[in-house]
């Protein structure tokens, strides 16, 4: 399908996958309570930097970091693969494919329009709880200029990790296990349990070359005065090469994947 | 419009004795078995014909309909529906064909079915216009009234084959492969379902190709049947032609005032079920007439009716008599560690 | 009982072949425990980087409730989590009806249909890490703590299940529950930390609402040798409680089910 053309179903497609959020509201609760997690880390490091901080971590910024978190957490989800997991298993895929639009213009539609149910709920809960903290732990203006962009780069990463994910799918049976290792990175270097700014050395080292802090990490870095603006705009560049560089994985994965479905039949 | 030549589909299968020793061996090696699916065969349809896809359970039916709607690639030989390669998957080929299937939905499950038609009328890049006379249509050619704002988890599976067929034709496909379209519905749902997609075919020239388990909605629907058995073609032509071939008898029932002796029966024909009300003769066509005649001399006989033997006869008929013709099943062997 | 016995065996046999179909799930699941166990620590050894001892845990404690969260995460993955995440599936697909209609117990029937064998191998990542963190303190188990802490897992076991058994429950009420599993491991994820880590609500939360200070803490503490008698006492009695009230929610679910089939 052109872009075109895909760009003029694109806003019936958002229409529906909303009203499909809403129908599905009770299912957006439970994801919702289960991305607290920073909630409970929150809880953990205000024991721990109670008596001294933890590098520059006081109480307020752990505070603020984790309060942070969960609402980019909700910003940047994405469960294509989950669904493409399931409809490779059912045969529902079919039904995609036999549509003259791509399905990964679709799965990003479904994804993107449960957005605003999402934040509705989550944004302004957080929002208020960072005001009663104070702003004093907050970035200055012009850094939060670069946050929409760091979103947007984010969300493109998490729903391509999906992609590839359930492209995975249309190879081998098993690829929910391979959701299992990708959560388990996620957790850890993505800054989503510990700020990676307080990783020692070596895993530090690891975490500069990995893609999961730029999924939710680098927006709440960004506004958590964790870097200077030339630094800044550096981690945006990384963090833009690796869309581009997932995008290509992703889409060849995704190409040669369905060439196997094609031959063994869904 | 649809031309299929020397299509072969073949598949690779695990091959797997039961039992836990066995599949512990199954671990280390493996044996694996090619499947034909379809093996190698070729038709023509023409524009706006309705044909009717016929084999026993496993026969490959499914899978030529799949590589017709290009979701399959084809091991081998050429298909080609409207000048379109299918497997390319050209968008301007999916807006031009449809595939139906009994067992799988494209409707949103916990949202009304109107919801599916707006995206679909979205995806298909349906003008407004014509979204809304479509739609109209085929709400009232298929008596949906309100079924369309209700989510389709709370409609009855016949209510929703109703909604499903609605969502498939948005774009006016012109090119329909329906696969069991009518399974699991009741007797006055399937005869529904089989008017409706008879009215699609006349009113828009739209080509339709349709399996079915059930004889009646190829009887209705389609002059011509394509039947294959094991992947290979085994009858294409009219649907008459075949009856005729497979079982040239006719079938004479008698409506009786009171029971006919025996032998009296047996003197007219071959009897294939007699009771105190009605008999039922199988006679040679040319000798129909005679039969008749001599029947209202010696039977009393209050009304009577000519026909052909029952379709599900002539089916199995002709799939025994190709299971009695073909060679043990040739599948290929191969191993594999 | 002895009908339900061969059943079990039948259902894990049929479980055995699938596992067997999937063969290289074996070295995926081997590697994966392997990986999960080392990640399980990562946090561990980022917090314990910057201080020595956390509310009374130190780094070798602390990992000991790591290992026994390990150890209850293979029991979930391996033993609760298929079979009652088929039920999910069952109640969106309209197909429980299949199994009710069945002539035995439909909560025995729901909860043995699936089990994943492979996942055992997780186990050895989990004995693993209590080998190393009892190196670590340069001391061994205590033997009456390393009896308790046996029959603390046989109790987190059942009072797993049992919450497996409400939040499955839960199913028949919302229309879409695919996330449901993914709920409860990722609230499940806390339990690699010491309960008494955690302040305020959270705490009280972990204690007492989704015990997980009982599955992961109160074992590791045995082992140490730190476990009060009544505490073993009341974990018995409440998860006791909480499987008969897991039961009688169970059976008024299935009382309320209707199918989604219509």
């Amino acid at each position: 399908m052109s872009l075109r053309t895909t760009a003029r179903a694109l806003p019936t497609m958002a229409k529906i996958g909303f009203a499909e959020a809403v129908a599905y509201r009770a299912e957006m609760l439970v994801w919702m309570l289960s991305t607290t997690m920073p909630l409970v880390m929150l809880s953990l490091w205000s024991a721990v930097a109670k008596d001294a901080p933890v590098g520059r971590f006081g109480q307020a910024e752990f505070t603020t970091y984790y309060l942070l978190m969960f609402i980019v957490r909700q910003l940047t989800g994405a469960w294509a693969a989950w669904q493409m997991n399931h409809e490779v298993r059912t045969g529902a895929l079919s039904q995609r494919l036999l549509r003259p639009i791509s399905p990964i213009a679709s799965y990003a539609m479904e994804n993107l329009a449960a957005l605003p149910l999402r934040s509705m709920v989550a944004v302004p809960m957080a929002a208020i709880a960072l005001f009663v903290v104070g702003p004093s732990t907050l970035a200055p203006g012009k850094f939060w200029a670069l946050v929409p962009l760091a979103l947007a780069g984010g969300w493109t990463i998490t729903f391509l990790f999906n992609i590839a994910i359930g492209a995975l799918s249309l190879y081998t049976e098993s690829s929910l296990k391979i959701m299992e290792i990708y959560f388990t990175l996620f957790a850890v270097f993505s800054g989503y349990l510990i700020p990676v700014e307080l990783f020692p050395g070596w895993l530090h080292g690891a975490v500069e070359w990995l893609p999961f802090r730029f999924q939710v990490g680098l927006p709440v870095e960004l506004v958590t005065n964790a870097h200077s603006w030339d630094e800044a705009l550096r981690l945006v560049g990384i963090q833009w090469a690796w869309v581009v560089a997932m995008a290509v994985g992703t889409g060849l994965l995704w190409k040669n994947g369905l060439k196997r479905y094609a031959a063994y039949g869904g | 419009m649809i031309s299929v030549r020397g299509l072969a589909k073949h598949y690779k299968v695990h091959k797997r004795a039961p039992g836990l020793r066995a599949a512990l061996r199954s671990v280390f090696s493996r044996t694996y078995d090619t499947v034909k699916a379809v093996d190698g065969i070729s038709f023509e349809i023409k524009s706006g014909e309705r044909v009717g896809f016929l084999g026993p359970n496993g026969a490959g039916k499914t899978t030529t309909l799949k590589v017709l709607a290009g979701l399959l690639h084809p091991s081998e030989g050429e298909v080609v529906v409207d000048g379109h390669t299918p497997k390319k998957r050209e968008d301007a080929y999916l807006k031009k064909i449809m595939l139906v299937t009994g067992q799988k939905q494209q409707l949103l499950w916990d949202l009304p079915p109107s919801e599916t038609f707006e995206l679909n009328r979205a995806i298909y890049e349906v003008p407004r216009a014509q979204f809304k006379q479509t739609v109209d249509e085929l709400a009232q050619t298929l008596e949906l009234g309100d079924l369309i704002s209700k989510p389709t988890r709370q409609l009855s599976l016949g209510e929703r084959m109703k909604c499903e067929l609605a969502a498939a034709l948005i774009h006016r496909p012109r090119v329909l492969f329906m696969d069991e379209p009518t399974i699991g519905l009741d007797v006055s749902m399937q005869a529904t379902i089989r008017n409706f997609i008879k009215q699609y075919n006349e009113r828009h020239g739209a080509t339709l190709m349709l399996t079915s388990h059930y004889m009646d909605d190829v009887v209705a629907l389609c002059p011509r049947v394509i039947v294959i058995d094991k992947g290979a073609l085994s009858y294409d032509g009219g649907l008459e032609d075949l009856v005729h071939r497979i079982r040239p008898e006719k079938r004479v029932v008698f409506y009786l005032q009171r029971e006919a002796e025996r032998a009296v029966l047996d003197g007219l024909g071959k009897v294939v079920s007699a009771n105190h009300a009605s008999a039922v003769l199988q006679v040679p066509q040319e000798a129909v007439s005679e039969t008749i005649s001599r029947a209202l001399a010696t039977l009393p006989v209050k009304d009577l009716t000519v026909e052909n033997a029952p379709l599900e006869e002539v089916m199995s008929e002709l799939f025994e008599r190709s299971r009695r013709a073909a060679a043990p099943a040739s599948t290929g062997n191969g191993k594999a560690p | 009982m002895g009908r339900y016995l061969k059943l079990l065996w039948i259902q894990l046999r049929s479980s055995m072949l699938l596992a067997l179909q999937y063969r290289w799930d074996f070295l995926v699941d081997g590697a994966i425990s392997l990986f999960s166990a080392v990640a399980a620590v990562a946090p561990l050894y980022v917090v314990f980087h910057n201080r020595d001892s956390i509310a009374g845990w130190t780094a070798p404690e602390a990992l000991l409730v790591s290992g026994w969260f390990i150890l209850l995460d293979a029991i979930i993955d391996g033993a609760i989590s298929p079979s009652l995440n088929s039920v999910v599936d069952h109640i969106r697909q309209g197909t429980l009806d299949f199994v009710l209609l069945k002539p035995a117990d439909a909560q025995f029937l729901v909860s043995t249909a699936r089990f994943q064998p492979w996942k055992l191998t997780n186990g050895i990542g989990a004995l693993a890490v209590f080998i190393y963190s009892f190196r670590q303190m340069g001391r061994t188990p205590e033997l009456l703590g390393a009896f308790t802490s046996v029959g603390l897992l046989g109790i987190s076991t059942v009072l797993l299940y049992s919450l497996w058994i409400l939040t499955v429950s839960a199913a028949f009420y919302v229309v879409k529950m695919d996330n449901l599993s993914y709920l409860f491991t990722s609230i499940f994820d806390a339990a690699r930390w010491p309960a008494t880590v955690f302040k305020g609500v959270v705490r009280v939360i972990f204690t007492f609402v989704i015990p997980l200070a009982l599955m992961t803490t109160y074992p590791a503490q045995a082992l140490l040798g730190r476990l009060e008698g009544t505490t073993v006492l009341f974990s018995l009695v409440g998860t006791a409680a909480f499987a008969a009230f897991a039961r009688v929610v169970w059976l008024r679910s299935i009382a309320k089910y209707t199918s989604a089939s219509g």
